[in-house]
């Protein structure tokens, strides 16, 4: 009797969850692998503009609150006078939105069913996955460097929203400026072929704890087409050391010294 | 192997110290150009800076003694300056253009290295390289 009472309790949990529990990575279907020959080729490998970046953190300032317009203020100072502040120095990612914002660095993308697959080159872990088969955000998402991104096409444009970032990720200007977004950080992004090899990445950034309004910018990145050049591994740690030899005459990486900018250390 | 311990321990090679990485280049006085003549002792073709160590003399005067020259990404390097893991190696000799830190020390940041046998130079400005299609144009 308890057993049945006991096999009744399991079947009314089963049912009640399966509502629930929605299958959100079903296999593709053949159609689906068709489907992607109808989106728009950004195959190759994509650089930033970086003067564009420079100049955008001359005439495009965040609208910062007056607490993160002051560490802005002093780190754009400390710059200046030959003393880079330090924000990217640790080898984490420099996360989202930082990443599309102040890189130096190539990525690709990839496209497969329901997903779209951003991989840079460099930290050894940068990588955002945006996905575009209608799944809604997690209620709750486990806060990520790269944040929870869902995205859907508009004709030719991925439209992206992303939410959950870490609230230490920087919102920056620059590789030596820029402040924590703190937290209920969202980012919106319209991202396009503005001409044949030409990708344009428009953001709106709402970060209540820093910013008195969202903030809009347009990142702008060139395409290498032809097969000469290839996205390479970037591991940022790998800067940490140097190539030597153990006693036992294994190949290993020795520690090398670092400054606090994150140079090595010139020869005494 | 004792010469390589040696060399290590001369690039002051010891603990690690936390830093490294993506960073501003203003500890470099970008508007002087200092220039080196002399060997190529070490490259660290690394993520996610490159390296070039070279014994050498200042075009000015002075001992030889050991510098340090910092650079961007392989991947930046080999896109927009045509370098490869093996354009600079060991032994080469070279003159060396270089925007000098700022705090006095032996080190500076690479606008131009040129190999003395052969002639051939490279360089490490990405900015100066915004295209697409960078292999189908004249390098600027």
């Amino acid at each position: 009797m308890r057993y049945v009472a006991l096999l009744i309790a399991i079947s009314a949990t089963v049912w009640a969850a399966e509502p629930e529990k929605p299958i959100i990575n079903p296999p593709p279907a053949a159609r689906d692998w068709a489907d992607l020959a109808k989106l728009p080729d950004w195959s190759g490998v994509w650089n930033p503009k970086i003067t564009d970046q420079d100049a955008q953190a001359r005439t495009n300032m965040p609208p910062w609150n007056a607490k993160a317009a002051a560490l802005v203020a002093h780190q754009l100072a400390e710059e200046k006078a030959g003393r880079p502040p330090p924000l990217f120095v640790n080898c984490l990612p420099e996360a989202m939105p930082a990443w599309m914002l102040v890189t130096h660095n190539a990525m690709e993308i990839l496209f497969t069913p329901g997903r779209v697959t951003l991989l840079g080159e460099s930290d050894g872990n940068r990588l955002r996955r945006i996905y575009t088969d209608g799944r809604p955000h997690p209620d709750d998402p486990d806060p990520t460097f790269h944040g929870h991104s869902i995205g859907r096409w508009e004709g030719d444009t991925l439209v992206v929203d992303t939410v959950g970032v870490v609230p230490q990720a920087y919102i920056a200007i620059s590789e030596a400026a820029g402040v924590p977004n703190n937290g209920e950080m969202r980012i919106a992004e319209r991202i396009y072929l503005a001409s044949k090899d030409i990708l344009h990445v428009e953001l709106e950034i709402t970060a209540p704890r820093v910013l008195t309004k969202p903030w809009k910018t347009t990142r702008i990145y060139f395409r290498q087409r032809a097969r000469k050049f290839d996205i390479v591994e970037g591991v940022c740690l790998e800067g940490y050391f140097a190539p030597g030899t153990d006693k036992d005459g294994n190949a290993i990486f020795v520690p090398v010294k670092h400054d606090v900018g994150g140079n090595r250390v010139p020869p005494e | 192997m004792k010469k390589r311990i040696a060399f290590l321990a001369l690039l002051g090679v010891v603990a690690a110290h936390p830093a490294a990485a993506h960073h501003s280049t203003t500890m470099f006085d970008h508007t002087k150009v200092v220039s080196i003549a002399g060997t190529v002792k070490e490259v660290h073709w690394t993520n996610p800076h490159v390296a070039i160590f070279v014994y050498g003399s200042l075009a000015a005067g002075g001992e030889p003694t050991l510098w340090l020259m910092e650079m961007t990404s392989p991947g930046n390097l080999v896109r927009a300056g045509g370098w490869s893991r093996t354009a600079v190696k060991p032994g080469d000799k070279v003159t060396v253009d270089f925007a000098p830190l700022r705090d006095g020390k032996r080190g500076g940041a690479l606008k131009k290295i040129t190999i003395a046998e052969t002639g051939k130079f490279y360089t490490a400005d990405i900015r100066a390289q915004e295209r697409a299609n960078l292999e189908e144009q004249p390098a600027k």
